[in-house]
């Protein structure tokens, strides 16, 4: 009799195939009603703002594209931005323009990965996929372009390594032709279907003032309306010359983070867009080679750079001593995106959980570092 | 009521037309091992390396954020250089910053084997005669 009353312990993980890396979650059930949950963190960690401390500004290059696997090119050029003003380097506009290009395209694939693994964390496989079908095109010119397929070591201080072939250029025109048919299939499938409507819609509400109370950034805080984006608020890059929208919806639960994401992608295709037509007409250098980097010695000076990423505002700092940094601190959206996860599963079903842990899109390599 | 029904069962027919033209597209899979996929030059797979092009100035040394690379030095300059695959993380520093072009990306992805000791790959100069 007693034990009718009890609470129920279970754990989730950390080996869970929906908790896209290594993510545990000890939960307090009553029935089948999440009472309250426990995140731990840090079964991936690799000490990447360790790492920093005992190499060359150059050497550690490499390394950030680890930090959040699905969005390289962030993190790339938020360490890049903070030596490039620690060291005062010029960087040509058309490498700026080429940099926004490599991003949105990167912020293209990764939301498209989301969408796949969203819809099968929901039990709908065909999404999955037709966006890894869709991505691999992205692969595809990246790797033609960077010679890697995700660890893309591209950007360098004072821009990137190597220019824009004019082929690689006729491929993405392509691929953004192409593009807009895509999500409206997507969309045909997912957006109305009422089991994913039913599933999705009024699950895990994150309100407006506890997205702004955990610092949730990104697609995330968008969804609950606050209408926050660095790439309008702070300019960066080439953003402000640059003409898109940003969307943002009130209701703050599961369903509204897909809209918002799915609209993202229509505003990433619109600034590719927009790039390539720079480039096409440029004759500008794609890199400044006057840096340079093996021999790079910064003096005691810290610098902080911000990066909108698919995953929320991703921030890098710098404390540079000499010939390698002092400290490199790094801010990622995900970490912000799990701490709020207690507050979205309380009094949930617990069936419920990889709706609303899926629909936040954290990466956990990007959590733990 | 009714009328959301109806609206379900329509979003339910539209997304089983849409899967159904999707799946007489063209298949994007291939047979790995019978197929092989198409890399571009830049693919940054297994090392190429000319022992006559390198000076040991250990430029690839110092880039290198995984210490992969060794170079051994005599007195008539380099003797031994080696790659160790289990540290190399395939970044592509090595061969950007090379003066000389004695290292090189090559296309070959399949580096599995059955030995570590094969992982650590030596080139050692040819004894004079």
């Amino acid at each position: 009799m007693t034990n009718l009353f009890k609470t129920m312990e279970i754990n989730v993980g950390p080996q869970h195939p929906s908790t896209h890396g290594v993510l545990r979650l000890i939960l307090e059930l009553d029935g089948e009603i999440i009472k309250s949950c426990k995140p731990v963190v840090g079964y991936l960690h690799r000490g990447i703002e360790k790492m920093a401390e005992n190499r060359s500004y150059l050497q550690y290059l490499p390394i950030v594209d680890r930090i959040d696997y699905l969005g390289g090119f962030f993190n790339s050029y938020a360490y890049c931005d903070c030596i490039e003003h620690l060291a005062e380097i010029d960087v040509p506009d058309k490498a700026k323009y080429i940099r926004v290009l490599c991003m949105e395209l990167n912020r293209i694939a990764s939301h498209l990965l989301w969408l796949g693994t969203f819809m099968l964390d929901l039990g709908a496989s065909s999404p999955l996929f037709y966006c890894f079908r869709d991505r691999e095109r992205i692969l595809h010119i990246f790797e033609a372009l960077t010679g890697q397929r995700m660890m893309y070591n591209y950007f360098t201080f004072g821009g990137v390594r190597f220019d824009i072939p004019s082929d690689i250029i006729d491929k993405i025109s392509v691929f953004i032709e192409d593009m807009p048919e895509c999500i409206n299939d997507y969309e045909n499938i997912i957006t109305d279907n009422p089991i994913f409507v039913s599933r999705c819609k009024s699950k895990g509400i994150l309100t407006k003032k506890n997205a702004l109370q955990y610092s949730i950034t990104g697609p995330n805080l968008r969804a609950s309306g606050v209408n926050l984006d660095f790439r309008k608020s702070n300019p960066y890059l080439v953003y402000d010359r640059l003409n898109f929208d940003v969307s943002s919806d009130i209701s703050g639960d599961a369903f509204s983070r897909y809209k918002v994401r799915i609209f993202e992608l229509h505003s990433s295709l619109k600034i590719v867009e927009q790039c390539i037509s720079f480039i096409k007409n440029s004759s500008d250098e794609f890199l400044n080679k006057s840096v340079k980097p093996v021999m790079l010695n910064i003096d005691n000076a810290e610098y902080t750079s911000s990066v909108e990423s698919p995953r929320g505002l991703m921030s890098c700092t710098v404390m540079a001593g000499g010939k390698n940094p002092y400290r490199v601190k790094w801010r990622t959206g995900s970490y912000y995106a799990v701490q709020v996860l207690p507050e979205l599963l309380i009094n949930a079903e617990l069936a419920d959980l990889m709706a609303i842990f899926g629909s936040l899109d954290v990466i956990l390599p990007e959590v733990d570092k | 009521m009714i009328k959301k029904i109806y609206k379900s069962i329509l979003a339910i027919i539209i997304g089983h037309i849409t899967v159904l033209k999707h799946a007489f597209k063209k298949r994007v899979t291939l047979e790995y091992p019978e197929v092989k996929p198409l890399l571009n030059d830049k693919f940054r797979g297994e090392h190429l390396f000319d022992i006559n092009k390198c000076k040991a100035c250990g430029m690839c040394q110092k880039v290198c954020p995984a210490n992969a690379i060794t170079i051994i030095k005599d007195e008539n300059g380099l003797n031994e250089y080696s790659i160790d695959y289990k540290k190399c993380i395939f970044c592509g520093n090595c061969y950007y910053y090379c003066n000389f072009n004695a290292i090189m990306p090559s296309s070959n992805f399949e580096l599995a084997c059955s030995s570590k000791e094969s992982l650590v790959i030596t080139f050692k100069k040819a004894e004079e005669a």
